[in-house]
């Protein structure tokens, strides 16, 4: 039985050092929530670095019609400039690739104004 | 009639191609299941539980003490199809006047092919067959001389799907599975040393099923709404599991009983495994006596070691997608 638990310090002192998989931490604006000023770029931030050229976001309005002028992905995080927002619900999709191949993907709302 | 439902069900699981790629450990669109303590959860994955410990107190009359402490490794040789093996040594502490047991109960595999994958819904289905090898455990702990067969049906669903102003419901999941065991053995004759009678003891075939309600804070931050809890908390999804056997047939001289266990409980999910804690509830005597508990520590292996051992021996998705197909 020893033998099983030394292997299982070994396998948690590797995990120390792995990557997994990339988890929203946080976003602006926040997931869910409600803002009085429209802005003018969300920013999604990670748990993990990102590959950019396999990560991305966008951003949609109630009806479902894309409002984000491109995305930027740079390190943890990804940078999506929007259109002038006027109020209403709009969604957020992402989808990224961690730097140790996983793939993960979310979506969220926030609104502006009301 | 419908264990040959079930059956069919298997068969045709199986010799269906793959519907989608199947992500690393449970993902299944934004939705993580994550790994079940009493019920298998509905994805193939690299993983290892190691240790899942378990104390309780038996169904039999008198009550004896159950200590489990068991090991299974899950490996994906395709995206979607997966093999994992499992053993439990087993502590008997038995009442006054018999004598106290410890050993190996029989070694245990299971063959799944996750076969439905439907991120939008986050809905997954998986079949498969699960082995217990008789004569490879110890008798003095209950393991049979005879191999018995289960084939199951597992299934997940998120529900985040459901319309934005379910609000937090939208971060509550379900999963399931469905089995009926089957026996190698109808039943074992021995003989009474003092009557020389025949004894027949039968081996009933069981319908074996059950089902968690988990809700996921980490969905709910990241998916629905941010309320700036601590890290700990959104990292934490509560479950209730409920695991339930019940006798279907060949059942002749047992009693025809359901048992089973309800398990609400917790489960701590870090970046590269989750910890599980549920208190072991019997739903009527003939399932236990008193409240036992399990804890185990799942480890994720396609995280701790994601270009060697955590990934299926052959893959189909080499190379990922681009986001949104851009």
């Amino acid at each position: 039985m020893h033998k099983f638990f030394i292997a299982l310090v070994v396998l948690l002192l590797g995990s120390a050092a792995a990557h997994a998989h990339a988890y929203l931490d946080h976003a602006n604006p926040r997931v869910g929530s409600t803002v009085r000023t429209a802005p003018r770029q969300v920013t999604l931030s990670f748990s993990q670095k990102l590959e950019p050229s396999f990560s991305s976001a966008q951003v949609t309005d109630a009806a479902g019609a894309r409002v984000d002028q491109g995305a930027r992905v740079s390190g943890m995080q990804i940078n999506v400039s929007v259109k002038p927002l006027p109020p209403g619900t709009y969604r957020v999709h992402w989808k990224v690739l961690s730097v140790d191949t996983h793939t993960t993907e979310g979506n969220f709302t926030f609104r502006v104004g009301q | 009639m419908f264990s040959r439902i079930l059956c069919a069900a298997f068969g045709l699981a199986l010799v269906l191609g793959p519907s989608g790629p199947a992500a690393a450990h449970c993902f299944v669109g934004a939705r993580f299941l994550p790994a079940t303590l009493a019920i298998d959860d509905p994805c193939v994955a690299d993983e290892l539980s190691l240790p899942t410990i378990a104390r309780f107190d038996t169904g039999d009359d008198p009550s004896a003490r159950q200590l489990d402490i068991s090991a299974e490794y899950s490996k994906r040789i395709t995206d979607t199809f997966g093999v994992s093996i499992g053993r439990t040594w087993t502590n008997l502490s038995q009442p006054a006047g018999m004598r106290d047991v410890s050993g190996f109960q029989n070694w245990e595999t299971t063959f799944k092919h996750q076969f439905l994958t439907d991120a939008a819904h986050e809905f997954v289905m998986s079949a498969g067959l699960s082995i217990e090898w008789g004569a490879t455990g110890s008798p003095d702990v209950g393991a049979e001389r005879f191999s018995t067969l289960t084939p199951t049906v597992w299934f997940g669903k998120g529900f985040g799907d459901l319309p934005d102003n379910a609000g937090v419901l939208r971060a509550f999941a379900v999963t399931g599975q469905v089995g009926y065991s089957i026996p190698t053995s109808s039943q074992t004759v021995t003989v009474d040393p003092d009557s020389g009678l025949l004894n027949f003891e039968f081996h009933p075939q069981f319908w074996v099923y059950g089902g968690s309600l988990q809700f996921s804070f980490p969905y709910l931050k990241s998916n629905v709404i941010d309320l700036g809890f601590p890290d700990f908390v959104n990292r934490l999804i509560p479950i209730v599991e409920a695991q339930f056997q019940t006798p279907a047939a060949n059942n002749e001289g047992n009693p025809s009983i359901t048992t089973g266990t309800v398990n609400p409980g917790v489960i701590f999910v870090a970046d590269t495994f989750q910890v599980g804690l549920e208190a072991i509830i019997p739903i009527n005597r003939a399932s236990g006596t008193g409240v036992g508990a399990i804890v185990q520590l799942h480890l994720y292996l396609d995280d701790i070691f994601p270009t060697t051992i955590g990934r299926p021996l052959f893959s189909s998705t080499p190379t990922p997608n681009k986001p949104f197909g851009g």
